[in-house]
């Protein structure tokens, strides 16, 4: 669309005579012929493209949500955690890993793990981070104990869960 | 004499240190090639579990169909293949199958067979067929090292090369004797992508031709294509909108897009859809797009005045997105541009299959991913991909974009669908190897520059002194922490290596046709029912006897049991198997109507209930009546069910407890003891004693069941000759 007569007329009177635009023509001619623009301070808000890592950042975001299985949560709606009933007392036990099949879950486990990859993901990063970088030595070695830290905890929570989930895992 | 022979033998044996001794450059291409040859042999060797383990033959259930399409490639030729009217499938109706495949898988095994027989190799089809997925799972390993290659550097490549031969995601659909489109057409894809990542690169238009080829093959492989058609022009547009638009890139696409369009269009099942569907209306749209990129740059470079071009664009940019609104919308009111189809509208909106289309959410392949699949597939490269990401993201060009979006699109999809792990498998095995190269890198540079240092400062000259300042930025511990990091990272990746030949050995070596189970005494038992059944039909029926089945066992019963079908696993037809639905799920005397009306002479269910198989009619059932109900609204599942629930005990619904797939499943099961200390007539697939015991056939009598009463066959008697 050509921009607003209004902006046009602030800006060099060489313009109106030069413009190719044949709507801007047109429109200074039907309304704009008898209709006075008033005076406004109109701002286009200006959109530019995100930076590199906001962008890291959203997608981060959204492979957490995929990896803990959210479109089997939307499609197949299960229950936030499982419940089974002990056989002798009768009272109600929560189950939070769904057993017996490799692809079903439960939407507390799927989160968890999730979380669990992502804080894997995270921690290979800070590594990088604290080997990469002229920064303040505390801030290096912080990165790396916390990288460290947090790939060997996900790491370890990960093949708890997959032992958890599927006894047979590895025997 | 003796100093003459002493003096010779130092001679030889220097000369030949010496004649060893190799550049570095040398060195590296040695030790890249041994490991790359290591690589292919180990790709191959990993999928032969279950030809080790029972025997070669072909698993599951399509690729009985591909294997007997392509025995009659070989045997007729070519010309009959691709004319080919089957009238064995589909009773009555026939199917068109040379105008309703991909023929690429069957064309490249047929190929492989004739050029072995040229070597005079006389090996059977069979054996071609079933090493043809693992022969080519290796091949894609060399494609994921030069396309490592091309995005990162060949270190990248290397570990890639390893990461996708040994990835369970992949291994599933591409296991010794897994002869189905899949295990070709991830090749085809990946080859397409590396390239037209390398035309992308370099600008040059041979690159940009062999990726149109490249792109022809993948189309004749595989309905996966889509994914390409879309993915590619998806990145055109990211590359334009972050201001990347370029020669190379012009060249590149339009090459690619015009004769890989005009090169698909060869494909019978393909036909017109890339100017007439609305799923590849996307490449088209860019193709424009691009047009108009290139129009403009041509007149700012002809213009001089900056303001005059502005106006210029303003009006070149609408008037090309009104002009391309209009026609699309023109296109899809008259009909011409076909809506997506429902298998792939199902991807982008999960929800649609669930309410409209059955027989999509019916198989079990298409149910979306839960987070141990993923685990299962992918393992520690579930932490490394978001960690490549990040180091794609700081070191943004054009083939990293490329890979990115090929990660996050294929994630996207293989969440919506169990199947579809397969095509994100070698996104997520390039990205996580950036992360491993990238780290490893890291910490041996750390440990190269620390121990340089150490050596420089023993010799304690000035130069030494600022080293020394330099390296009090650096952390404390350096050498032994960096040592120590690279162990762990060697030991994550061995405990991949460990979790992958368990997933393969365990999970994925099933021939499906053969099941194997433990006893108690740890001995294995196999039962061999299916092909029992098949041969039995095979010589014990007459050779033009139809029988009717669930459409699942359709192929195996054409293939192996050479009789004609009702329905079998194309499904193209829904209200076909719609009828045998109904059939099954009604009550004897009006599933007879619809099987004379058919010319069934025989009927084959699947019963698991002696042996505890959890996959048969029995529990399919619920399936057989929504797709009959979604035809016949005579057939309405609340009957079926009591308090929502499926039951076979005595609880169960009449109309149950009556219908002719319980009947023919249970029929002299009431006398039988399954287990010990169980009453005669418990079912241990379901866990319960079954409600009608004594069930009586009217219409059908019993021909066959096999040892494990996996398999039953029941032939339809004619109609009586008297009232």
């Amino acid at each position: 669309m050509p921009p607003k007569s209004e902006t046009l007329s602030r800006s060099a009177p060489a313009d109106q005579a030069d413009s190719m635009d044949p709507l801007f023509h047109l429109l200074k001619i039907i309304p704009f012929g008898f209709l006075r623009v008033p005076r406004m301070r109109l701002k286009l808000p200006s959109i530019s493209l995100p930076s590199a890592m906001t962008v890291y950042a959203l997608v981060l975001l959204t492979y957490f949500m995929v990896v803990s299985g959210i479109i089997y949560d939307v499609i197949v709606e299960p229950p936030g955690i499982g419940s089974t009933q002990d056989r002798h007392t009768g009272a109600v036990r929560p189950v939070v890993f769904l057993p017996g099949r490799v692809n079903g879950q439960y939407i507390i486990e799927g989160l968890s793990s999730g979380f669990m990859f992502v804080l894997g993901g995270i921690g290979i990063v800070l590594l990088d981070l604290a080997l990469d970088r002229n920064r303040a030595k505390i801030v290096k070695v912080s990165f790396a104990s916390a990288g460290i830290s947090s790939v060997i905890i996900a790491y370890v929570m990960s093949m708890l869960f997959i032992r958890i989930k599927i006894p047979a895992y590895l025997r | 004499m003796g100093a003459d022979q002493v003096g010779v033998k130092p001679n030889l044996f220097n000369f030949s240190l010496k004649s060893l001794k190799l550049k570095t450059k040398q060195q590296e291409l040695l030790i890249r090639v041994i490991v790359l040859c290591l690589i292919y042999v180990l790709a191959f060797i990993t999928r032969l579990f279950s030809v080790l383990r029972y025997e070669s033959m072909i698993h599951e259930f399509d690729p009985y169909f591909n294997y007997r399409t392509t025995v009659f490639l070989t045997e007729k030729g070519f010309y009959e293949f691709w004319n080919w009217f089957d009238s064995e499938s589909w009773y009555p109706l026939g199917r068109i199958i040379g105008g309703t495949l991909y023929p690429g898988l069957m064309v490249t095994a047929a190929f492989i067979y004739w050029v072995l027989r040229f070597l005079r190799f006389a090996v059977h089809i069979r054996e071609v067929c079933v090493l043809t997925a693992p022969f080519f799972a290796s091949n894609t390993t060399l494609v994921a090292y030069f396309f490592g290659k091309e995005i990162w550097d060949s270190g990248v490549g290397l570990v890639a090369a390893a990461l996708i031969a040994i990835c369970p995601g992949y291994i599933s659909r591409s296991v010794a004797g897994s002869f189905d489109n899949e295990g070709v057409a991830i090749f085809a894809l990946l080859l397409t992508f590396y390239l037209f990542v390398k035309a992308v690169n370099t600008g040059s238009l041979a690159w940009a031709l062999a990726s149109a080829f490249g792109y022809f093959y993948m189309v004749s492989a595989w309905g996966g294509y889509v994914f390409i058609i879309n993915l590619i022009p998806l990145y055109v547009l990211v590359l334009l909108i972050t201001g990347r638009y370029s020669m190379r890139l012009y060249v590149a696409y339009n090459c690619m897009y015009v004769l890989g369009m005009l090169l698909a269009m060869q494909i019978r099942f393909v036909g017109f859809q890339h100017v007439q569907s609305g799923e590849h209306m996307a490449a088209m749209g860019v193709f424009f797009l691009m047009q108009v990129f290139y129009f403009l740059d041509w007149v700012k470079h002809l213009l001089s005045d900056k303001q005059l071009f502005q106006a210029f664009l303003r009006i070149t940019v609408t008037c090309a997105v009104g002009v391309g609104a209009l026609a699309f919308g023109v296109g899809m009111a008259s009909g011409y541009i076909s809506p997506w189809t429902g298998r792939f509208y199902s991807l982008l909106d999960p929800t649609y299959a669930k309410d409209h289309i059955p027989i999509i959410a019916s198989v079990s392949e298409h149910q979306p991913t839960a987070w141990s699949s993923f685990m299962f597939d992918f393992q520690i490269l579930l932490f490394l991909f978001p960690a490549g990401l990040y180091f794609c993201f700081k070191r943004l060009s054009d083939a990293t974009i490329f890979i990115v979006m090929y990660g996050l699109t294929s994630m996207y999809f293989a969440g919506v669908m169990v199947r579809l792990i397969l095509v994100a498998t070698p996104a997520v095995c390039l990205i996580s190897a950036i992360a491993v190269s990238a780290t490893i890198k890291n910490l041996t540079s750390l440990i190269r520059k620390e121990s340089k240092a150490h050596g420089a400062s023993a010799k304690g000259t000035t130069s030494a002194k600022a080293s020394k300042a330099a390296l009090d930025q650096s952390l404390p511990f350096q050498i032994n922490g960096a040592i120590a990091l690279l162990i762990g990272a060697f030991y994550l990746l061995g405990r991949y290596a460990i979790h992958c030949t368990w997933v393969t050995s365990e999970a994925y070596s099933s021939p499906s046709i053969v099941l194997a189970a433990r006893g108690p005494h740890g001995g294995r038992f196999i039962f061999d029912d299916y092909r029992e059944a098949y041969f039995w039909l095979c010589q014990n029926t007459p050779s033009d006897a139809k029988v009717m089945s669930w459409w699942d066992y359709g192929y195996q019963i054409t293939a192996m049991g050479n009789r004609t079908v009702i329905v079998d696993n194309n499904t193209w037809n829904n209200t076909h198997i719609a009828t045998v639905g109904r059939a099954m799920s009604s009550y004897e005397d009006e599933a007879y109507e619809i099987m004379r009306s058919l010319d069934v002479d025989y009927v084959l269910v699947v019963f698991g209930g002696v042996t505890g198989y959890s996959s048969d009619d029995i529990n399919k059932f619920l399936w057989m009546v929504r797709i009959g109900g979604g035809v016949f609204p005579v057939i309405k599942e609340p009957d079926y069910l009591v308090n929502g629930e499926h039951r076979v005990d005595k609880g169960a619904a009449p109309k149950m407890l009556n219908c002719l797939m319980y009947k023919l499943c249970y029929y002299r099961f009431g006398e039988l003891v399954t287990e010990y200390g169980k009453p005669p007539g418990y079912d241990r697939a379901r866990g319960f004693e079954i409600g009608n015991k004594d069930v009586k056939l009217q219409y059908l009598e019993e021909a066959f069941t096999t040892s494990n009463w996996i398999v039953r066959i029941y032939k339809v008697k004619q109609p009586s000759n008297r009232w």
